[in-house]
């Protein structure tokens, strides 16, 4: 994030990126809006990943980017004084968040006859002890549904802190990454959480992705092009492994289909892929999609600078904004969808949602919301290609 | 189906008015004769695979059913603990499969969760020799933001358990968190059913599918408690349950069907 216009050493910035970026913020609002049926169209549906592994993925990437044109120009201390002052930034988005998740909450309470049946939703933390709530969720320890990924960001964003001088050693920064993913995985190592168990997204497991995305947003692209070079085989190969997963994923979730019923085994390998501690399984189905995507996708696809998809990469470059405006329309959108969720309905939400995204984007680029702190005027980015 | 009235002659506001008459009328019991069996649930979520234990117990004098889960099971809203579902499953099933009886333990309570549930099924299994284990979760687990892996272990284990013990003797059956928009908006209900489907594969155990039974209820506009205005509530609540009693017989029988057939 915050790119800050670098000399022209640096490749020119890939607006691939961006792309799959502001599209994975998209997906992020839609699975956010619980009832929405788009909800069924993304990408979770049919591979172990979602859109919660392509945006840290791609976080690591833009911050490697970013922070390592900083550390170079201004040292370690410069880097890490602002990679803190972003975590200070994503957590008061996070607490405004909260806020509105619980007014959102009570409002919906309140609308509903839920207190005649489902007694069991008093039992939700907040509703229970507001007081100590609104403590543990300052000290994120109590993440309320879908409020779990800025947690996760401020977490890997610190220890990024850390490992920034690591980033001139990318085998160093990899190899010590990868430790710590084995050992969080081997010993159960996690944050606590107050409802119980860890949080939902283990911040020493997942920093993996990041610290992945950071290196590869560090190399050179023609120099990753040639260790990682496209192979027919092994994209057919990868085609059909993705395929694979796709189906027996469906088949264990929907159920016997054309007679079918997935095999006890099947579901077995499957109920061990967790979400928490980034299993193994869904690392390496999102850098799969992720080699095949930017083979696929050529540097300079035409395609890219068609309004549209203009939208969505200037969507994936003022990131936070839209983020937290996606996440923000998503309580709106939910209370739209709890009033009614008929085929309109359903349009309104989704249309109104992407037009605000959009419009949030918009508006973010245009007084500099993701890039405030450049010291020179830089281009705007919404025209494509900047550097 | 309603089949509008026809009346070409009428005057257009009097035909505009008739219309929204007609539309006015919210399905009520005079559409109960029409629907199909299980209050009209979609036929696909009362399609069991084989229970080659309620087969066998068919084939003696009594079915031993132990129901264990969280609040729905003791009450949940209706007027008295006899128009819960379970009791209202003995009472349903029972008219249906005599001479043989049914005896139906209910055990758990509000706010328990997968864990409690595995240690009651530990220590009653052996002790109820069951048939047949309708298992209720989910919804203290999604309304508590609990991990869902644990949950699914938690599952798993225990259905293993009983495998050992009692092998195809017992059939296990999951139940599902009642359809709610107010759980759906604040809870990630969809992941926690997505590991309950998941366990029930894993396990060999069967999904009965409360959520997407009753959503269907809520979006034809058949029976939606969080809508009941106070006064029918009480009503609403005792026919969701008797329902729910009626589609979850007619799974569980589609299921001992099946056991013959997968006997024969």
């Amino acid at each position: 994030m915050t790119p800050p216009p670098g000399p022209a050493a640096r490749p020119t910035r890939d607006i691939r990126v961006d792309f799959l970026r502001g599209l994975a913020l998209w997906f992020i609002f839609i699975t956010h809006t619980p009832g929405n049926l788009l909800a069924h169209a993304t990408l979770r549906n049919v591979a172990f990943c979602d859109a919660t592994e392509v945006f840290v993925l791609l976080a690591g990437y833009a911050a490697g980017i970013a922070y390592g044109r900083v550390l170079e120009r201004d040292g370690w201390m410069a880097a890490g004084a602002r990679l803190v002052g972003r975590m200070g930034t994503l957590y008061v988005a996070h607490i405004f968040l909260f806020v509105v998740f619980a007014a959102q909450v009570g409002f919906s309470a309140a609308a509903l006859n839920q207190a005649a049946y489902l007694d069991e939703l008093h039992l939700d933390p907040f509703g229970q002890e507001p007081y100590r709530a609104l403590l543990e969720a300052l000290l994120l320890r109590y993440q309320p549904a879908f409020l779990d990924i800025l947690p996760l960001y401020i977490v890997v964003m610190g220890l990024f802190a850390l490992a920034l001088p690591l980033i001139r050693r990318p085998a160093w920064l990899l190899g010590l990454s990868v430790a710590l993913y084995a050992v969080t995985r081997a010993s159960g190592l996690t944050l606590p959480s107050w409802t119980g168990g860890g949080w939902f997204f283990n911040p020493f497991a997942w920093q993996l992705l990041f610290a992945i995305g950071v290196v590869l947003g560090r190399a050179d692209p023609v120099a990753l092009v040639r260790r990682f070079p496209w192979n027919r085989a092994v994209a057919v190969l990868a085609g059909l492994l993705l395929l694979a997963c796709a189906v027996a994923l469906n088949m264990v979730w929907h159920g016997p289909w054309l007679g079918l019923a997935a095999p006890e085994w099947l579901a077995g390998a499957i109920a061990t892929v967790d979400k928490a501690g980034l299993h193994p399984a869904r690392l390496a189905s999102v850098l799969l999609l992720g080699w095949l995507v930017a083979h696929l996708i050529p540097r300079q696809a035409a395609w890219l600078n068609h309004p549209l998809p203009a939208a969505f990469v200037n969507m994936g470059q003022q990131g936070l904004a839209v983020f937290c405006a996606g996440i923000f329309l998503s309580f709106l959108g939910r209370l739209a969808l709890e009033t009614e969720s008929g085929a309109l309905a359903q349009l309104l939400v989704n249309a109104l949602g992407l037009a605000a995204l959009i419009a949030v984007a918009v508006v973010s680029a245009w007084y500099g919301g993701e890039s405030k702190r450049k010291p020179q005027t830089g281009l705007p980015p919404a025209h494509g290609v900047v550097s | 189906m309603r089949v509008m009235p026809r009346a070409p002659w009428l005057p257009l506001p009097a035909l505009a008015a008739l219309l929204a008459a007609a539309l006015a009328v919210t399905p009520g019991p005079a559409l109960a004769q029409a629907e199909g069996p299980g209050c009209g649930a979609p036929a696909e979520t009362m399609e069991a695979a084989p229970m080659p234990g309620v087969f066998a117990a068919l084939a003696h004098t009594e079915l031993r059913i132990l129901v264990v889960g969280s609040a729905s099971t003791q009450g949940g809203g209706t007027s008295s603990q006899e128009a819960t579902w379970p009791e209202r499953l003995q009472a349903i099933l029972a008219a249906r499969i005599a001479p043989v009886s049914v005896q139906l333990k209910v055990f758990g309570g509000r706010g328990t969760t997968a864990a409690d549930h595995a240690k009651i099924l530990a220590e009653q299994g052996p002790r109820v020799r069951p048939h047949l284990i309708i298992w209720q979760l989910g919804t203290v687990e999604a309304a508590r933001g609990l991990p869902m892996e644990e949950m699914a272990e938690v599952v798993q284990a225990a259905i293993a358990r009983l495998r050992a013990i009692r092998g195809e003797r017992t059939d296990v059956v999951l139940m599902d968190p009642q359809f709610s928009r107010f759980l759906r908006s604040n809870a990630d209900v969809e992941a926690y059913r997505d590991w309950l489907r998941v366990s029930a594969a894993a396990s060999g155990a069967q999904m009965f599918s409360r959520w997407v039974i009753m959503r269907h209820w809520v979006e034809t506009e058949r029976l939606d408690l969080e809508r009941a205005p106070r006064a029918r509530r009480l009503a609403v609540a005792d026919e969701l349950h008797d329902c729910l009693a009626k589609a979850l017989t007619e799974f569980i029988l589609d299921g001992a069907l099946r056991g013959r057939r997968h006997q024969n």
